[in-house]
This record gives structure tokens, sequence and C-alpha cells, in this order.
């Protein structure tokens, strides 16, 4: 077998990719697809050129981020504020862990019509959703790392000298920001989906909504353009998170 | 002065109550100095993984209301004091075991005690690390003038490191059931300690004993 050089492994990986797009587009043209089902590569690309040479992805864009950023950092706030009270509280704990376990035993996103009713179709029914995805997601993570921070560290701590307050400092904030971090991809995807799934129920804007009305018409050019758009904008915050977690857990 | 005996025979909890992390059932814990004057090491380094070697060494005298930079001056004083000169600003995970025991060794001795408790403290280290750490900590010790109470299953170790030895009973209700006090002068070379002639007829007479605490126990593991 012939050793692959890792190095170059992104490029395998290209020229592979376009190999595969190429004999897509050929078969395409051959007419051996129905564009209704599989448009061509090259549709699904001037669809995307079409989106952003008029600039009307832009609103849209701008509702889907709105929402998935808006819920994504109230979800982190309120998942670790109630994490915390949770794990200091016992009688806190007693109410908020099954309403939390049965959150997060169901499809949350079966509660995106109830948000459209209670809060519109504007903007906030789709924050409600990101929010409750990550929320969830934020709260178990806090919530059980607290109860599982290393013994060790607090006896010595203790032992050193160190009093609530450094305990708090030294060991239990430093344990938080680790299990957060390391669920902020996790829950940047769930983010997304919340907003995603939130427009596609019902909404004026977003890259949801644009998605359901390729699907009301038939249109699926316009609708891989928007996946592949989504999925972009996802790896692009994805990278952005990976880097800030580098940063911060740089002693990890 | 080193405590041995078999395992639960409360050797840890004895340290432990000592410090004051566990309540001791009965009776009272006198140790002869304060509280913050003693410091404790476990087996297991718990160094704080998100800082440096020199913050956690720093830590204690944080603690004790030392002002941040000078802490990190004494820090890196007493690194440099256990052979990490230049290691100062690496993470716990960039370390290797023994220079994280000789971190954690740092930031009990930065506190300047008057008393040291050792839970096991070498046991996880392999043995040319362990020797040469010991080494260090005897030639420390000695200079600083630190009692130390040393736990631990090796008698070898605890013959070649303490002044007296102490055997505790088999539990439940374990009790010190014999003292043997080590003849061997200090300043002390803990390898060569062995070679001592006090050495050999000590280890054996304490071996002996330790084994008829186990036996009372367990008939089958002195046998």
């Amino acid at each position: 077998m012939i050793a692959l050089d890792p190095r170059y492994a992104w490029l395998r990986r290209l020229l592979v990719f376009t190999t595969l797009l190429a004999i897509w587009e050929a078969a395409g043209r051959a007419d051996l697809l129905n564009p209704l089902y599989a448009p061509n590569p090259s549709q699904i690309g001037s669809a995307l050129v079409e989106l952003f040479g008029d600039g009307r992805i832009w609103p849209h864009l701008e509702a889907t981020f709105s929402a998935a950023l808006g819920g994504l950092v109230l979800g982190i706030l309120v998942g670790i504020a109630l994490g915390v009270i949770a794990a200091m509280v016992p009688v806190i704990a007693e109410l908020i862990e099954p309403v939390m376990t049965l959150l997060n035993a169901i499809p949350r996103v079966i509660l995106a019509p109830l948000f459209v009713i209670w809060l519109g179709i504007g903007l906030a029914s789709k924050v409600a959703l990101a929010f409750i995805l990550v929320a969830v997601l934020i709260f178990f993570t806090v919530f059980t790392g607290i109860r599982q921070v290393d013994r060790r560290l607090v006896e010595r701590i203790i032992t050193l000298g160190g009093d609530r307050r450094a305990l708090v400092r030294h060991v239990y904030l430093p344990s938080v920001a680790a299990w957060v971090l390391g669920n902020l991809k996790i829950a940047v995807g769930f983010a997304f989906t919340g907003a995603c799934v939130g427009e596609f129920v019902a909404a004026s804007r977003g890259l949801g909504y644009l998605l359901s009305f390729a699907q009301s018409t038939y249109n699926a050019a316009l609708m891989m353009a928007l996946i592949l758009l989504i999925l972009v904008v996802v790896l692009i915050i994805f990278s952005l998170a990976g880097r800030l977690e580098k940063r911060l857990l740089r002693w990890n | 002065m080193s405590l041995v005996g078999p395992s639960g025979s409360g050797k840890s909890s004895l340290l432990r109550a000592v410090i004051g992390l566990q309540e001791p059932l009965g009776g009272m814990v006198e140790a002869g100095v304060a509280r913050a004057n003693i410091g404790i090491l476990f087996q297991d380094d718990a160094l704080l993984p998100w800082k440096s070697a020199r913050e956690n060494v720093a830590l204690g005298l944080v603690f004790s209301g030392s002002e941040r930079q000078r802490a990190l001056d004494i820090a890196d004083t007493w690194l440099e004091r256990l052979g990490l000169t230049g290691f100062g600003d690496r993470y716990p995970r960039h370390l290797s075991g023994g220079q994280r025991k000789r971190v954690a060794l740092a930031q009990v001795l930065a506190m300047r005690p008057k008393l040291i408790l050792m839970d096991e403290p070498f046991a996880s280290l392999d043995a040319i690390v362990r020797a040469r750490i010991v080494k260090d900590v005897v030639a420390l010790v000695e200079r600083e003038k630190i009692s130390v109470l040393l736990v631990t299953h090796d008698l070898e170790e605890a013959l070649s490191l303490s002044d007296v030895v102490y055997l505790l009973s088999q539990g439940p209700r374990a009790h010190i059931t014999k003292r043997y006090p080590v003849p061997i002068p200090r300043p002390r070379d803990p390898v060569r300690a062995r070679t001592h002639p006090a050495f050999a007829p000590l280890y054996e007479k304490l071996w002996a004993d330790l084994l008829r605490e186990v036996g009372r126990e367990h008939p089958a593991e002195a046998a």
C-alpha cells in the first residue's frame, strides 16, 4: 500500500470532490438526471450567485443570525444560572431536574408551533426555540459538572487555606467554563437548528423561511444553494468557537 | 516520623483529621502547631490544571494574604530550589509525573510549614524519579527544620526517612502498637541509610510485627 502524506489530505479530498461534481454536472447535461430533483451543480451555483447578486439574501441571513445568536447567548446564560443554582440548592434541583430531563428527552423542536402562537411569527419565537434547545444542554453540562467537580482540587484549595470564595474562583468557575466551552460547538449547532426550524414553521424572513419557500415552489436548486449556505455559515461559526475554545482551554 | 500499618488501619484518616478535612470520631487532635503551619501532600498531586506551575505554587501564598506579584516571585524561588527553573509557565498537563510532584512540593513548602503531612506522596512515581525526589525532600526538610508525618506502605521508605516509626494495628479501632526509634544519624542520605548497620535488624523486626498485625485479621495473608 502507498503511504499517504497527511499534509496533502485536503488536496486529495478536493480532487475527489471536484471529480464527483464534474460527474454530476456531466450526468445532468447528458439528461441522465431530472433537474427537478437533482439540479446541476452549475445551477445550484448560479442560484447562490443570484441570492447574493441582488442582495436579497442579506435580510434573511441577518434574521437567522440574530435568532441563533440571541438564543445561543440567552441559552448559555440561563443554562449556567439554572445549573449553578440547582447544583447549590437541593430544593431547586428537585424541582428543575425532572422538568429539564423531560425537556431533554423530547425533541424540543416540537415546541416551535407553540412559540409561534405565543410570540408571533417574528424574531421572538425563533430566539425562543434556539434558546430552549441551548439552555437545556447547558443546564445539564453545568449541573452535572458542578456535582462532579474534582474533590481532590477542592481539598487542595482548603488545605492551602482557601475560603469559599477561593473555591468558587479557582475551582468551580474554571471547571464550569471548561465544560461550557467543551459544549460550545454543540450549542452553536443547536442554536442554528432552533432558528432555522422556527423559520421553517412560520416566518417572513430567514434562511429557514427561504428553504420552505423553495420547497413550496419546487425549486431544488435554491434549496440546495441554501443548504450549502447554512453549512458554510455554521462551519465559520464552528471555527470561531473552536478558536475560542483553544485559546481559553490552552492549559488542556 | 512515619506511620505504617495494614490497609484500613486509618493512616490516611489520621492525616485528614490533623489537617481538618475530616472530623475525628472521638477525641482531639493536637498537632502542637497552628493549622496554618501545617502542609499536606497527597499521593496525587491535585494541581489546578488551568493554572501554570508558578501560579499553582503561589496559590497558598495569595490565600494567606500575599500580594500576587510577590507570591509569584516566591513561587519562582521554590520552583528553582526544586530544580524546576524554566518550567514555571508550563501547565500541569505539560509536566511529567515527577515534575508535577515537585510543583506540589513547592506549593506546600512555599507556605513555610512547620509540619508537613505526607500521605504516600511518592507511591505513584517510578523508582528512579522517586529516589531523586525523596533525596531532595530530605535535604530541604532537614535544612528548613520541618517536621514530617509520613504515611506509607513502604517499610524501607519509612525507616530510611524517619527518626521514629509508629506501627498502627489492624483496623477497625486501630491504635499505635509499637514505636521504633531509628538511630541513623542526620543529615541523612536516604539511599545510604539503607546500608546503615541498624537498618536491616529494624526492618526485619518491623516487617515481622506488621505481618503479625495483618495476620490477626487475615491468617491466610500472613502465611
